[in-house]
């Protein structure tokens, strides 16, 4: 555990409170209730193998000191998790040591001009990672440009073509990422950020910010009115739980959540990151015309923590946006090769610092830095409801352009280049204003789940503006249906449960533009400009039936993307052996469109004249003609369902809990 | 009524009748019934078995469903001595302070005038259309568990009725409190901010097994029996409140042979209900002595308390002893057609208005489940200090068995009659997301 001020005190706190607590209630505490699991969960990729062999343990206690002085109640509750995922010993061809390979890039060729004035036509070709045809040495480049990179610092070795998953190289940017775990290949590591070792794959939980302790808090409550009214703290590490929908988290934010176990797929109390956390809740029971009435305050006082997307090259990458980071951050760093990149067609070999990621800013603790969550909860009129606010740091990154970076023509000093593909990620801090009610509607025999969250501060990549991304105020929302209905020819004794959800986004401040390609028609050209939909809406729709009482659980969880026009199926079926064991068997299929593509920069003109395009109005002008490709920005049309299309799986797990 | 039976109950019914001659005080026949003698069956002794063997001689003073059993051989009955339930003082006293000022709304589900005690304790009559609506009021404004009680620990089984294969063991803790129509423990007789008119909460929450624990389940039901039932459950493995819909009340809870609907014998409102009066009978109920019955050392209780035990088909009876008893026959029909059940059939105990014996019919009219709930006679039940005071008939055990299914649940209760356990602030939708771990 990393020894920070703020920590010590609150584990002084803790101390203190336990302190106070344990000599006040030996005649109610009934000592340490203990409970826990050992996991395993196998799953199978198509076209991949072996994609998950985790094996997990985790050990549960709490203790209830009962009530004493100050408190009416106290109590100690902590989670203990430790997992090895054996896939990068068992499949470390795939995710291990072992892990990619050469790759070439491909180049759709150029018309004889395309690569400035008496430049030959250059045919299709495919190039392998470091033998670029523009690179340096190639003639007609400008004297003392800095294309091309040390290929034995960065060799053709360990890689595999960003997106390869899920489409063809194709006509836009083609990318190699490497996909070796960072001690082995810390090339594309981002310091701080999607840097774990093959330890820290497999032992997830055991890492420097002892992760393995997943929860520790001391519970209090401090009678505060003579109606039952009392004050309850959480202190310590924890997750807290708001909001009222499944999958959709518009107002459960307050953790950050690990993608990288299983993608959206396993349920947020397996994958919200806790933090170390002051929880404090007013319950004020019923008050005037509310049944019940609380208010709530979360300091979020912990080290900053981002949303864990999962690394390049490891099995479950949430938009692939991993293996995108990891990419850049290699050009940024040792230099790379870029498909169809000079003149929109042909391989070329950057030299570092021109294109990438320099850097990941993730906050250092300050004060400044923690979060502030507020929170009015309760039930009026039969509907419960809550008003949420919260001001924290994004748990999701922004690549901010306008960074110092070399021009690949001319060398020399960095110095800023708009609309230049280099960049810094930044965790903006984002401001959130939010409400949920539930209510049940007894004509359709419904109940009803409504969230809605409206958010200043994020920042989307936007390739219409210099430094490429652009700040937008962005509404969610959620409408979830609830209806057990009988269907008496397939269970004529329990009723299966319909759970349907909504979830729509629009981004207020949205940005699409046609450019010169679009507007011209040009195949290969379109828009230009902030690449995630202004509106669109994921549709879930989960039905689960039991049999022989529930030791036989079905279920169907399906989730369809409007816009991307993709669609996730998970069957799966329960069955609780006995108390003890319980197996699952299920499987993940998408199906959808494919792949989208978008503007990607190529012809963003940052280092004028020589990257202009006989479609800028003049050699200096700046700013994209919209020739686009898959790579890197249509992963944002595709969405998270989207990107994974290729990954269908069949998944058990096998969990024995005592 | 068939001639034996007739004479079963001569003595008895010579003395309710001379009862009913000077009767000054329908509330005195209401909560004693016995006190001018018991019911008594020829052939029928405490300390005797009912079995296969003799159970024919038996069937009038017996529900069909336990009489079919008996008859197949899955479960024999050891007859108890009938004895008194005497009810809480202070239900008794509200009920002669306020009853006669009770009448039924024009609509089912309508009550006007009610304060506080038993609303109807007058003989039903099976002349009055609405006799079987009065009994289900009696019912929801029962003495059940007094103005609070708890289970805790309450342990359920999951059992294969042919092998008794035990499939899961769930231990719950449940909690209720009337919040309206009090008449024992301050505030009385109602809670002051209860601003939707909440007659009764209950909850529940799951301390095993792992895959359940700190399941919760939160019900209100108003004093405004239209009112819809409200009702949250707060699932461990999602750390969220779900709202649940009413199919949710109806169907199986957790897996089990339960719905919420079943608890207590009905855990619904009047209104959902079409209610009929069939009659009034002796018959044998499950009503004992918990400390005169077979108790189980399954599980560990520091001070010592013991759970009933059960016996029988699978393990799917509770091996308790059954007293003569006098019932009333209810009938209960769903209102909503597309309610899973077609029917229920209350056998009503007259003294206590609990429900030991309820059978459920499925949707096309077929015999679907026997749910019995033994009543333990308080003034022995050691589950807590308070209980022998308390003047409530204490649920002590379940069995609800699917015939259909050859499968059953069944429950061992710890009832504690203790208002400390339950606490106001227990009954809060944010209750469930301050304990959720």
């Amino acid at each position: 555990m990393r020894e920070l001020p703020y920590l010590r005190g609150a584990v002084s706190a803790l101390a203190l409170s336990l302190a106070m607590a344990s000599g006040a209630h030996a005649q109610a505490d009934d000592g340490w209730d203990v409970s826990g699991f050992v996991e395993n969960a196998t799953f199978l990729r198509n076209h991949v193998g072996l994609t998950k062999a985790r094996n997990t343990a985790q050990l549960e206690f709490t203790r209830e000191f009962g009530a004493k002085g100050l408190f009416s109640s106290f109590s100690i509750s902590g989670v203990l998790r430790g997992t090895y995922d054996a896939v990068y010993d068992l499949n470390e061809n795939d995710f291990g040591k072992k892990a990619g390979g050469p790759v070439s890039l491909t180049g759709i060729g150029v018309p004889a001009g395309s690569l400035g004035p008496g430049s030959p036509a250059i045919p299709p070709h495919f190039t392998p990672f470091g033998q670029s045809i523009v690179t340096a040495g190639t003639p007609g480049l400008p004297p003392g440009n800095a294309f091309g990179f040390d290929t034995n610092a960065n060799p053709n070795q360990g890689l595999v073509i960003l997106g390869s998953a899920f489409h063809p190289q194709g006509t836009g940017v083609v990318l190699a990422v490497p996909v070796r775990p960072c001690n082995i290949d810390p090339r594309g590591c981002i310091s701080g950020y999607l840097d774990f070792s093959l330890d820290e794959l497999r032992f997830p939980e055991f890492n420097k910010r002892a992760d393995f302790l997943r929860e520790l808090y001391m519970d209090a409550t401090i009678p505060v009115g003579g109606d039952g009214q009392e004050l309850g703290i959480r202190l310590g590490r924890q997750q807290v739980v708001w909001g009222r929908t499944d999958l959709f988290r518009v107002l459960d934010i307050i953790n950050p959540v690990d993608f990288s176990r299983n993608n959206i797929y396993d349920e947020l109390e397996d994958i919200r990151i806790p933090r170390w956390a002051l929880n404090t809740e007013l319950r004020l029971g019923a008050q005037g015309p509310f049944s019940d009435l609380n208010f709530a305050f979360v300091w979020n006082f912990d080290h900053f923590r981002p949303n864990n997307l999962g690394q390049g090259g490891t099995p479950n990458s949430i938009l692939d946006a991993g293996s995108f980071f990891r990419a850049m951050k290699l050009c940024w760093d040792l230099g790379c090769s870029v498909g169809n990149f000079a003149g929109g067609g042909v391989t070329t070999d950057f030299g570092p610092h021109q294109i990438g990621i320099r850097r990941a800013n993730v906050p250092k603790w300050a004060l400044n830095k923690t979060d502030v969550h507020l929170k009015m909860e309760g039930v009026v009129h039969d509907i419960g409801f809550s008003l949420n606010y919260g001001s924290f740091i994004s748990q999701l990154p922004s690549l901010r352009g306008g960074i110092p970076a070399q021009n690949s023509f001319t060398g020399g000093p960095e110095q800023v280049w708009p609309y230049l593909i280099a960049f810094d990620i930044d965790f903006p801090r984002i401001h959130l204003y939010g409400g949920s009610a539930d209510l049940y509607i007894d004509p359709v025999k419904t109940a009803v789940r409504l969230e809605a969250a409206y958010t200043t501060g994020e920042e989307f990549a936007n390739t219409l503006q210099p430094r490429l991304f652009s700040k937008s105020d962005v509404l969610r929302y959620v409408i979830g249906l609830d209806r057990p209905t009988f269907i008496p020819f397939l269970n004529r004794r329990q009723a299966f449960l319909f759970s349907a959800q909504l979830f729509g986004q629009h981004i207020l401040d949205h940005q699409l533009a046609d450019t010169p390609g679009s507007l011209a028609g040009i195949p290969g050209f379109g828009k230009a400009g902030i690449p995630d939909w202004k509106d669109n809406w994921i549709a879930t729709l989960l039905v689960r039936g039991q049999y022989h009482n529930g030791q036989l659980n079905p279920q169907v969880i399906t989730a369809y993307d409007f816009r991307a026009q993709a669609a996730a199926i998970a069957p799966s079926l329960e069955w609780l052996i006995n108390d003890h064991w319980k197996l699952n068997v299920g499987a993940n299929f998408k199906v959808g469109t494919g792949a989208r593509t978008f503007d990607d920069c190529r012809s963003c003109n940052p280092f004028p004249p020589f990257t202009a395009t006989p479609l800028h109005a003049n050699p200096f002008q700046p700013g994209s003609v919209g020739l686009s490709g898959f790579e890197p920005l249509g992963r944002f049309r595709q969405g998270p369902i989207g990107t994974a299309i290729a990954e269908d799986e069949i998944q058990m797990t096998l969990r024995y809990r005592f | 009524m068939k001639t034996r039976l007739k004479h079963a109950i001569m003595g008895a019914a010579a003395l309710f009748m001379m009862g009913s001659a000077v009767r000054a005080d329908v509330t005195d026949d209401s909560f004693y019934p016995y006190r001018n003698g018991v019911p008594t069956y020829p052939g029928l002794e405490a300390g005797m078995t009912i079995d296969a063997s003799n159970v024919g001689k038996f069937t009038e003073i017996l529900d069909p469903a336990i009489a079919q059993q008996i008859k197949d051989g899955w479960v024999t009955l050891k007859v108890g001595k009938t004895t008194s339930f005497n009810l809480h003082p202070n239900y008794v006293k509200a009920t002669r302070q306020y009853s006669s000022k009770v009448s039924l709304g024009d609509k089912v589900g309508e009550i006007n005038g009610y304060v506080a005690g038993r609303p109807f304790p007058q003989e039903p009559d099976l002349k009055d259309p609405r006799a079987g609506e009065k009994l289900a009021w009696n019912f929801k404004y029962g003495y059940n568990w007094g103005d609070n009680a708890a289970i805790k620990p309450f342990y359920w089984r999951y059992r294969k009725l042919k092998t008794g294969k035990i499939e899961r063991t769930i231990k719950f803790d449940f909690h209720f409190l009337n919040l309206m129509h009090r008449v024992n423990q301050e505030p009385l007789p109602e809670y002051p901010n209860n601003p939707d008119g909440i007659f009764r909460a209950i909850y529940v929450q799951v301390l095993e097994p792992f895959d359940l624990k700190n399941t919760q389940l939160l019900i209100y039901r108003y004093a405004d029996d239209l009112k819809r039932d409200n009702a949250w459950l707060y699932l461990g493995f999602q750390r969220r409140v779900r709202r649940l819909a009413s199919g949710q009340v109806t169907d199986a809870f957790l897996g089990s042979d339960l719905m919420i609907e079943d608890f207590e014998g009905y855990n619904g409102r009047i209104s959902d209900m079409k209610w009929t009066y069939k009659g009034t009978k002796y018959i044998l109920l499950p009503f004992y002595d918990h400390d005169k019955v077979p108790l189980t050392d399954e599980y560990h209780e520091k001070d010592g308390y013991k759970f009933v035990d059960l016996h029988g088909k699978g393990n799917c009876f509770l091996n308790v002893t059954w007293q003569l008893r006098k019932v009333y026959v209810v009938e209960s029909e769903p209102v909503d057609k597309n309610h899973p059940i077609s029917k229920r059939i209350h056998y009503m105990d007259a003294q206590t208005f609990t429900l030991p014996r309820t059978i459920i019919y499925d949707r096309k009219g077929e015999l679907w489940k026997s749910w019995s709930i033994g009543q333990a006679r308080p003034d022995t039940h050691n589950g807590n200090p308070l209980n022998p005071t308390s003047g409530v008939s204490i649920d002590d055990g379940f069995a609800m068995i699917d015939l259909q299914a050859g499968h059953c649940t069944t429950g061992q209760f710890r009832g504690q009659v203790d208002s400390k356990l339950n606490p106001k602030q227990l009954f809060t939708v944010q209750h469930m997301r301050a304990v959720g771990k």
